[in-house]
C-alpha cells in the first residue's frame, strides 16, 4: 500500500509541476475587482504578446505578500485600492518614474511621477428600497430613528476608504455625527463586502459610506440597491497603478500602464462601473464632476491614523 | 505507555525526521526569527526584539489570548455533547440506516466554515431565511459567544463522532462482555471498561477541535467582531493584513497561540500516558452488535436532529443563495434561477480550473500528510528513537499554527534571497502549506490507533525474519489504515477549502476553489460564489465515497 500511496504522490505532484511553471512576462498584483484585472490582462497581452500573471487579493493581503516578499520581491506592477499606498511606496523609494503617454487627460489629482490612477471610485451610502425606510439624502439621515439598528458601516481599520471618509467627515462635522450612528446601533461590519450583504438581504436598510462600484454593478445585475452620494460631500478613492524599481521587465511594465490608459483600458474599467482616471473616456455612472468631492490633506490625516482610529472605535465599542 | 517498542527502524525515523523538518520546522523556524529581528522580511537582521516591550504592555494580548481559550473550550465541550451520545449509539448498537447518518454527517466536514457562517448569518439575521419562512430571527443569539459556540461546534463535531465511534467499535464490545461475565451491571461495564478504553480516541478528537477552535479564522471575523469578541487569530490576520503591516508583532501573537496549544497537547500525552490502553493483542475480534430495542425511535430522532442542524440547514443556505438571481429578491419561486452555476460549468472566471487545481492539491496533500503521518507516529509510538519527542511535538506544532502564519513563515522561508530552488510561486508552496496545516490530523488519528496495538504483534512478526519495513507494512498499516483513511479524507476535505494561505501564498495566476469563491464575495457575487461552495461539498462528498467503497472491495477498510 505504501508503494502505490508513493507512486500515486509523485504523479500526482510531477503532473502539477508541468502545469504550474509557465513563465510570466509580468507579474501584477492588483486589488479588486478581479473580472477588470484578468479582462486586462488578456487585452495587454493580446495587444503586446508579452503574458502577465496576476494575484489578486485585497489590498492589505497584497502588502502582507510584498512585505514578506520584500528580500526578494516578483512584483512588477502594483494596483492598490488606497492612494495611501502610492505615496508610502514613493517616501520608500520603491516605485519608478513614469509618466505615461496616455496620461495627458488624467486629471493632475489622479497622478504623480511615479504613480497614476487605474480608475477611481466612490463612497456613498447604499441603501435597500425594499427596506421599507425612506430614501436617505444626507449622512446624518442614518442617525434618525427610521434607521434604528438598521445601518452598516464598514470598519475604517480594514479599508482606507472608509478611514479617509471616517477622517474628512469628522474634519467637517466632528465626531458627534458618529456618536449619534452608534446611539442609533449603527454597527461596524468588517470589511466592504460584509458591511454590504447584510443590505442585500434586507437584515439591514444601509451602509453608510460603502465602496459604489460593488453595488452599482449589483444594481445591475437586479439587486434591490441605491447608491446615494449626499449633496454635502463624500470621498473618492483613486486607485493607483505604480511600476516597482525591482522590476526586471519595466519595458513591458510601462506598456501595461500605456494599455491600462488607452481607450481600450480606460473602457474595461467603466464596465466594471468605476470612473475612468481619463476624464475624456464616459461611463454610465456619475462621474467625478457629478460629485462633491471632500478633499482631505493626507499627510495630516494619515499622520493621525492611530489616534483617528481609537477615538472611532471608543464610540463604536463603547456600551456593546 | 511505557515504551518497550523495537530499534531498529532507522530508515523510518530519517523519512519521518527530514518530512517533519521540511514540512513543520522549516516555516516555525523562520516565524519565530521574525518575532526577534523585525527587520527579517528585508533580509536584515537589525534592531532584534526592540518591538516586544510594547506589545507586552498591551493588556489586548492577554485578553484576547484568554478569549481564545474560552472559545476553544467552549467549542470543544460542546462538540463533544453532540458526537458522544450519537458514536455510542452508532458504536455499540445497530443503529437503523447507520451508513445514511455516517455520510450525513460527514459532510459538515465538507462545508468550509466560512461557507457554513455565512450560511447561518443569512439564515438567521433579520429578515433572513428564517424569518422569511416563519416569521422571526434570532440575530441575537447568533452575534454572541454562544451563537458562536454553536456554530463552530456544529462544524466540528464529526471529528470527535468520528474518531470516537472507530475507537469505541475497536475496543469493541468484549472487554465490556468480560466486565459483565463477572457480575457488573450494564451501566458499571460501561463505565469502568468501555469509557476508559476509549479515552484516547475521544481525548485526541477533543484537543483537534480545541486546536481547530482557537486558530479558526472564518466564523470569529464573521461573528465575533460585531459581539465584541476577539480572538488572538483576527488580530494576527488584522496584522498581517492591515497596512502598515506588522509582521514582527503577527509573529508574537502567534507563539501565544502556539504555546496555547502545546498545553493541549501536554494534557493529552499526560491522559494518555497513564496507562495502556492495548486491546489488540491476538487475533482479530468479533464485532458484535446490539439491537437498540425500544431505544430505536429516541436515538433515530437525536440522529435526525443534529443532522438537520450540522448538515441540512447549512446545506439549504447555501443553495437557496446559489439558486437565487438576486440576494434582495429573497425565498421567491420567480427569483429562482440556474445563472449561477451556468457560469460555473460555463467557466467564468476560472470556474473550472480552480476545481482541478484544488483537488489535485486536496489528493497530493492528503498522500503526503497520510504517508508522514503514519510514519511519524510510528516512530513516535513505537521506537526508543531518542529524539521522538522532538518528532511528537513537531507533528502538533501545525496545530497551533493559524493559516496565515504558516503562510508568512513559508513566504519568509522559501523566497529568501540566494536559494538555488525554490517551491516559492509555483503550486508546491500551496501543497507545503496544506501539509503544514493538516499534518495534524494523519498523526493524532494513528497514535490514538497505535496505542491500541501491542508490541508483541510486531515482534512476532521481527521475530519470524521481517525486517522493520516489511513488519511496518503488513502488520502495523493494516491495522491502523482505517484510522489513516479516515483522516486522509479529512486532510483532503480540508485542503481543497483552505482560505486563509491559500489567499497569500497561491502562486501569481492560480486560483484555488476557496480563492475563486472569495473573489465573488469581495466583488459582491455571493450567489456565485454559493453556487461554487455548493458544487464543491458534492464533490468533495461523494469522491471520498467512492474510495471507500473501492476501498472496501479490496478489503483495505474495515466495515
Amino acid at each position: 500500500m505504501t508503494k502505490s500511496f508513493l507512486g500515486a504522490g509523485l504523479a500526482v505532484i510531477a503532473s502539477m509541476f508541468a502545469a504550474g511553471t509557465a513563465h510570466a512576462d509580468i507579474t501584477v498584483y492588483s486589488a479588486g475587482p478581479g473580472s477588470l484585472i484578468e479582462k486586462m490582462a488578456a487585452g495587454y497581452t493580446a495587444k503586446t504578446g508579452h503574458k502577465v500573471e496576476v494575484f489578486q487579493a485585497t489590498t492589505g493581503k497584497i502588502m502582507a505578500r510584498i512585505e514578506a516578499e520584500a528580500a526578494n520581491p516578483v512584483v512588477d506592477v502594483l494596483i492598490s485600492a488606497s492612494w495611501d499606498t502610492a505615496t508610502d511606496f514613493a517616501g520608500r523609494g520603491w516605485l519608478v518614474s513614469y509618466t505615461s503617454p496616455n496620461a495627458e487627460k488624467v486629471p493632475a489629482a489622479l497622478k504623480t511621477e511615479t504613480a497614476v490612477a487605474q480608475g477611481v471610485s466612490a463612497l456613498g451610502i447604499v441603501w435597500n428600497p425594499n427596506s421599507g425606510t425612506p430614501k436617505p439624502a444626507e449622512w446624518e439621515d442614518l442617525a434618525k430613528p427610521e434607521y434604528k439598528d438598521l445601518v452598516n458601516l464598514p470598519d475604517p481599520a480594514q479599508s482606507g476608504a472608509s478611514f479617509e471618509l471616517v477622517a474628512a467627515l469628522q474634519a467637517a462635522k466632528g465626531w458627534d455625527l458618529f456618536k449619534g450612528l452608534h446611539a442609533n446601533g449603527a454597527a461596524v461590519a468588517g470589511a466592504n463586502a460584509e458591511a454590504l450583504n447584510p443590505v442585500l438581504q434586507g437584515a439591514k436598510a444601509a451602509v453608510f459610506g460603502a465602496v459604489d462600484y460593488i453595488s452599482l454593478s449589483g444594481k445591475a445585475k437586479g439587486e434591490s440597491v441605491e447608491v446615494i452620494f449626499p449633496a454635502s460631500g463624500t470621498v473618492v478613492a483613486p486607485r493607483p497603478a505604480m511600476i516597482l524599481k525591482w522590476s526586471k521587465q519595466q519595458d513591458e511594465a510601462k506598456q501595461f500602464i500605456d494599455y491600462m490608459l488607452s481607450d481600450e483600458g480606460q473602457k474595461l474599467v467603466a464596465d466594471t462601473y468605476l470612473m475612468p482616471a481619463r476624464s475624456d473616456v464616459k461611463a454610465n455612472r456619475p462621474l467625478m464632476s457629478d460629485l462633491k468631492v471632500m478633499t482631505i490633506d493626507s499627510a495630516s490625516v494619515y499622520s493621525k491614523r492611530k489616534e483617528t482610529l481609537a477615538e472611532f472605535n471608543g464610540i463604536f465599542k463603547a456600551g456593546q | 505507555m511505557k515504551s518497550n517498542g523495537i530499534s531498529g527502524a532507522s530508515p523510518m525515523t530519517w523519512l519521518a525526521t527530514a518530512g517533519l523538518i521540511v514540512v513543520v520546522a522549516v516555516p516555525f523556524v523562520f516565524i519565530i526569527l521574525q518575532g526577534i529581528f523585525p527587520q527579517l522580511g528585508r533580509g536584515s537582521l537589525a534592531a532584534p526584539l526592540t518591538h516586544l516591550p510594547g506589545l507586552f504592555d498591551d493588556t489586548r494580548l492577554w485578553r484576547m489570548g484568554g478569549n481564545t481559550v474560552l472559545l476553544g473550550l467552549s467549542v470543544a465541550i460542546l462538540a463533544a455533547l453532540f458526537a458522544i451520545p450519537l458514536a455510542l449509539a452508532r458504536a455499540l448498537f445497530k443503529v437503523p440506516f447507520a451508513l445514511f447518518w455516517d455520510v450525513a454527517l460527514l459532510v459538515p466536514f465538507m462545508i468550509p466554515p466560512y461557507i457554513a457562517t455565512l450560511g447561518w448569518i443569512m439564515t438567521l439575521q433579520p429578515r433572513g431565511y428564517l424569518q422569511q419562512l416563519v416569521g422571526f430571527n434570532l440575530s441575537g443569539f447568533l452575534f454572541s459567544l454562544g451563537g458562536m459556540t454553536f456554530v463552530m461546534a456544529l462544524n466540528t463535531f464529526p471529528l470527535v463522532y468520528f474518531a470516537l465511534s472507530r475507537t469505541i467499535e475497536a475496543v469493541g464490545s468484549r472487554y465490556a462482555d468480560v466486565g459483565r461475565v463477572f457480575g457488573a451491571s450494564p451501566w458499571k461495564s460501561f463505565w469502568r471498561i468501555t469509557l476508559p478504553l476509549s479515552t484516547p480516541g475521544l481525548v485526541a478528537s477533543m484537543l483537534l477541535v480545541f486546536s481547530a477552535a482557537i486558530e479558526e479564522y472564518g466564523t470569529p471575523a464573521a461573528l465575533g467582531r460585531r459581539a465584541g469578541f476577539d480572538v488572538l487569530v483576527t488580530e494576527i490576520d488584522l496584522r498581517v493584513s492591515d497596512w502598515p503591516v506588522d509582521l514582527p508583532g503577527a509573529s508574537i501573537f502567534s507563539l501565544l497561540l502556539v504555546l496555547l496549544s502545546l498545553a493541549a497537547f501536554l494534557v493529552q500525552r499526560w491522559i494518555l500516558n497513564r496507562r495502556s490502553y492495548v486491546t489488540t493483542g491476538s487475533k482479530p475480534q468479533h464485532k458484535e452488535k446490539r439491537p437498540l430495542g425500544k431505544f430505536s425511535l429516541p436515538v433515530l430522532v437525536l440522529f435526525a436532529i443534529v443532522t438537520f442542524l450540522a448538515t441540512v440547514l447549512p446545506l439549504f443556505a447555501i443553495l437557496s443563495t446559489a439558486l437565487s438571481k438576486t440576494i434582495s429578491g429573497g425565498l421567491a419561486w420567480n427569483n429562482l434561477g440556474l445563472s449561477n452555476f451556468s457560469s460555473i460549468s460555463g467557466n467564468s472566471a476560472g470556474a473550472l480550473k480552480a476545481l482541478s487545481n484544488s483537488f489535485l492539491l486536496g489528493i497530493s496533500a492528503s498522500l503526503l500528510t497520510g504517508l508522514l503521518g503514519a510514519v511519524s507516529a510510528y516512530v513516535v509510538v513505537k521506537t526508543r528513537f531518542r529524539g521522538r519527542n522532538i518528532l511528537d511535538t513537531m507533528t502538533v506544532l501545525p496545530n497551533a499554527l493559524p493559516g496565515v502564519v504558516v503562510a508568512v513563515g513559508l513566504i519568509l522561508a522559501w523566497n529568501f534571497p540566494g536559494l538555488p530552488i525554490t517551491p516559492y510561486n509555483t503550486p508546491f508552496i500551496l501543497l507545503l502549506a496544506y501539509c503544514c496545516i493538516l499534518l495534524p490530523q494523519p498523526v493524532r488519528y494513528t497514535t490514538a490507533a497505535l496505542h491500541q496495538i501491542g508490541d508483541n504483534l510486531e515482534a512476532a512478526a521481527r521475530v519470524c525474519g521481517a525486517s522493520a519495513f516489511v513488519a511496518f507494512r503488513r502488520i502495523i498499516l493494516p491495522l491502523i489504515a482505517p484510522s489513516l483513511v479516515t483522516s486522509m479524507l479529512l486532510v483532503f476535505a480540508v485542503a481543497t477549502r483552505e482560505l486563509v494561505a491559500s489567499l497569500l501564498v497561491a502562486p501569481v495566476g492560480m486560483q484555488t476553489i476557496s480563492v475563486f469563491i472569495w473573489r465573488q464575495f469581495e466583488q459582491g457575487s455571493i450567489g456565485l460564489g454559493m453556487a461554487m461552495a455548493f458544487v464543491t461539498i458534492i464533490l468533495t462528498t461523494l469522491l471520498p465515497l467512492c474510495l471507500i467503497a473501492l476501498l472496501r472491495r479490496g478489503g483495505m477498510v474495515a466495515e
